[in-house]
């Protein structure tokens, strides 16, 4: 479905992708984790043609995304919908607005069935009826809701997800994390998980990849990554810094 | 001292370089995508109602004070009834649109280097092409189509305006005679005038728009890049301006030679 090799990526001086390479297949949710900073969501904006490596490849469906001009991108872009870890909700427009935004991009005209699907997708990320509202009117992690919303709305076959649940409260989280797991079980939708909660990534994950020093350092299935001896990765899960007081 | 001149020569045309990318772009967006011309339209409404204000006062005053000027000038000499063709003349071909277009470049330029610099360092803008949208569909095109229509428009205004403050000056406050004033205003002031003033403002608007956008699209570093973009586009746009206009001058000359019509 989607597969990155050896991508490497500097900003300036700083490299902060040398060599990921992993693969997510059809249907699966692959958990994308690693400490702040470490590249999580640059990789996510490379999958979708965001940003273009230095070198290295992206394929999706087989078919190499990483030499093609802005606009040949739009059928890949349509294929797979992105949560940005920021929301990037369009400031100028309403939730309602927002949220009829990819729809009418994809072709629907028809008003009716537009707020339809708008309602049903603010009911699913718990925020019925807040069509009227400006996006400068809500807190952070509605927000981000709504950005889930706008994500999903348009029913892509991919979804990757830039932290969805930070900054949520824990009931809230979960009701995302159980959202995640129902579009995967029931509309078999392939996704990537970015997250730093180890919550979310043992409800929703069939594997994960941690990013380390600019490598996936680790890729397999949770249970392995969980019991792993590795220090960095036990240092990771249990979130210990090597400080001392 | 040499290799400063070089080093500014350099960038100066990496500039142009980058604006003429974008200029390009757009040009092939009006072919390849729709236009999206309700978002166009609001624009137009945006740039025109932003500058309804500025204009005005700018080719009612300036049309004022110029013919006030020729006037105490040109009283010595009995020539005062030909102050509303040389102001005219004036207006038309260089102050009306070099004054408009430094204004524009002032409200609209800047509030288009804010807007898509915002977008930008908030992600919109990757959130629009993650939608499968051209960030030049979506956000310059609309604005050089209404800028390419509301410029002339507004250039014709303040033409206007400083067409009637000069007369009003003149012909009550000063007492021209009425009849040599706008005879002399018949005879001298021709249609070619008024195309150069019409040509001077679309070509500058063009400048603003793609200066301005240029400057908002390649913003980075988040609130302290949205704040250096508006006044960046501002004074590179009124400097183009300038610069062009002191072109436009000759090449006009050429095409739609002063004093035949
Ligand atoms: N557009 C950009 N320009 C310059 N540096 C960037 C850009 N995007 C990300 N970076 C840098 O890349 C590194 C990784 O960022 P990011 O992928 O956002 O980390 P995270 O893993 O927390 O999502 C950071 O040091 C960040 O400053
Ligand atoms: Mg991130």
């Amino acid at each position: 479905m989607i597969e990155t090799r050896d991508l490497s990526k500097s900003f300036g001086p700083v490299q902060v992708l040398r060599s990921v390479s992993f693969s997510l297949h059809d249907g699966e949710t692959l958990v994308v984790m690693g400490r702040s900073g470490c590249g999580k969501s640059v990789v996510l904006k490379h999958l979708i043609g965001l940003m273009k490596p230095d070198s290295g490849d992206v394929l999706v469906d087989g078919e190499s995304i990483v030499g093609l001009p802005e606009r040949k991108l739009t059928d890949v872009r349509r294929k797979i919908g992105m949560l940005f870890q920021s929301a990037a909700l369009f400031d100028s427009m309403s939730v309602g607005e927002n949220l009829a935004f990819p729809l009418r991009e994809q072709g629907v005209h028809d008003e009716k069935e537009i707020n339809t699907r708008i309602a049903e997708a603010l009911e699913m990320v718990d925020l019925p009826g807040e069509e009227e509202k400006m996006p400068a009117d809500l807190s952070g992690g509605m927000r981000k809701r709504v950005g889930l919303a706008r994500t999903i709305i348009g029913r892509p076959r991919v979804i990757l997800y830039d932290e969805p649940t930070t900054g949520l409260d824990p009931v809230t989280s979960d009701s995302i994390n159980h959202l995640i797991r129902r579009l995967q079980r029931r509309l078999r939708v392939t996704s990537i998980v970015v997250t730093h909660d180890m919550k979310t990534a043992f409800h929703c994950a069939d594997r994960v990849t941690f990013l380390h020093e600019g490598r996936a350092h680790f890729t397999g299935p949770i249970a392995e990554f969980r019991d792993s001896t590795d220090p960095v990765l036990a240092d990771f899960i249990q979130g210990r810094s090597g400080d001392t007081d | 001292m040499f290799t400063a001149i070089g080093r500014n020569t350099f960038s100066f045309l990496g500039y142009a370089g980058e604006v003429a990318q974008l200029f390009r772009d757009t040009v092939i967006s009006m072919f390849v995508a729709p236009i999206r011309w309700r978002l166009a339209f609001q624009q137009i409404v945006e740039i025109g109602a932003r500058s309804q204000l500025v204009v005005i006062v700018t080719g009612a005053f300036t049309g004022a004070v110029f013919a006030a000027q020729l006037f105490f000038q040109l009283r010595g000499f009995g020539m005062e009834s030909t102050v509303g063709s040389v102001t005219a003349v004036a207006m038309f071909r260089e102050l009306a649109p070099a004054l408009t277009g430094l204004m524009v470049a002032g409200r609209v330029g800047a509030a288009i280097a804010a807007e898509i610099g915002t977008m930008k360092v908030t992600e919109q803008i990757d959130a629009l092409r993650s939608l499968g949208v051209h960030p030049t569909d979506y956000l310059v095109v609309p604005r050089t189509i209404a800028m390419m229509i509301s410029m002339p428009l507004l250039v014709g205004e303040a033409c206007m305006l400083s067409l009637i403050s000069a007369y009003l000056v003149s012909v009550p406050l000063l007492g021209v005679s009425e009849p040599h004033y706008l005879r002399n205003l018949y005879q001298w002031v021709t249609l070619f005038d008024v195309y150069k003033a019409l040509i001077k403002g679309f070509l500058f608007g063009i400048i603003i728009v793609f200066v301005a956008s240029h400057e908002g699209l390649k913003t980075t570093n988040g609130a302290a890049g949205v704040g250096k973009a508006p006044t960046e586009a501002v004074v590179i746009s009124s400097l183009a301006i300038l610069a062009a206009n002191f072109i436009l001058t000759f090449l006009l000359n050429i095409f739609l030679p002063a004093g035949s019509s």
